[in-house]
């Protein structure tokens, strides 16, 4: 699994279709709205499913875990949305630390972890 | 040389830029590029600050709020410039008027201005801010200005020959380290 990380609008998709030569039809864009469906390659905006499950009362991470078939395999991204106010709506404080227990969880899946910078990476694993 | 520094509010970037772009200038050359349109008291009083906190630096300042194409010319292009900062010079240029409308087009204008500007002078040192790590989902006038940020923080520190992260005081560099 790789796992590709970093504030919005970085650069991180194209990061992962550029380094895993995936296309868009590869690509699954999760919703904050409803279930995800976790069969194509690369899973983006992993952090607006974790708003799903905060908000239907599910832990992320048991979840991914339970519905996702060759993990080894996935490319994972992420938003950064860690370093901002502690949102003062309840929703946005749980899926804040909801999705930060998610992606420790991916990270010592992952067999790499890049982070997205002004549209350049930085390996953290 | 062309450095792109960023990172969160006071975590040292600020400082650091005004090192590295005297340590890069030759006398006489070095200019502080402030592109904050002081609009109110509070804005007043950073300014007062920020030039206290240069005094005895050496830096000439220039006050170029927008259309930095328009304003080449006016000094010494050949030389070292730190411009502080991008992210007020892209909100100058989206956000003007009192009409509330959005200047989309802007973030071109000035990743474009901004990258030809430093092809003509010696050093440039940008620096920039990381505002795109919180847990909010922002309205769209926001949002846009935070993508149209990221868009001139990606197209400059592509060209750019040291790219560096700010955290805590500490540098993390994403290129150039050894040119430091």
């Amino acid at each position: 699994m790789e796992l590709i990380i970093g504030g919005a609008f970085q650069g991180k998709t194209a990061f992962a279709k550029e380094n895993f030569r995936i296309s868009d039809d590869e690509i699954f864009i999760c919703n904050k709205d409803s279930a995800p469906e976790f069969d194509k390659k690369c899973i983006s905006h992993i952090e607006r499913f974790s708003f799903w499950c905060v908000e239907h009362g599910i832990e992320p991470a048991d979840y991914f875990f339970e519905h996702v078939e060759n993990i080894g395999e996935k490319i994972i991204i992420s938003d950064d949305i860690s370093c901002g106010v502690v949102p003062i709506n309840k929703t946005e404080r749980a899926w804040r630390e909801a999705n930060g227990r998610l992606l420790i969880k991916l990270s010592k899946e992952a067999e790499h972890v890049e982070r997205i910078f002004c549209g350049l990476s930085q390996r953290l694993k | 040389m062309r450095i792109y520094l960023s990172g969160g509010a006071k975590n040292g970037k600020s400082m650091f830029a005004q090192e590295i772009a005297k340590k890069l200038s030759s006398e006489g050359h070095l200019w502080y590029l402030a592109t904050m349109e002081p609009k109110d008291d509070e804005d007043d009083a950073r300014v007062i600050r920020h030039r206290k906190e240069r005094a005895g630096w050496g830096f000439k300042t220039a006050e170029w709020g927008r259309n930095i194409a328009l304003h080449c010319g006016e000094t010494d292009c050949k030389g070292t410039y730190l411009v502080d900062s991008v992210t007020a010079l892209l909100s100058n240029e989206m956000f003007c008027g009192m009409s509330g409308d959005i200047n989309k087009s802007a973030p071109e204008k000035v990743a474009n201005e901004l990258l030809d500007f430093s092809e003509i002078a010696e050093n440039v040192v940008f620096v920039s801010d990381n505002i795109f790590c919180d847990a909010a989902f922002y309205d769209e006038w926001t949002d846009s200005y935070r993508a149209g940020l990221a868009f001139v923080d990606r197209k400059i520190a592509e060209k750019c020959d040291v790219v560096a992260e700010f955290s805590c005081g500490q540098i993390i560099f994403y290129k150039g380290a050894e040119l430091i």
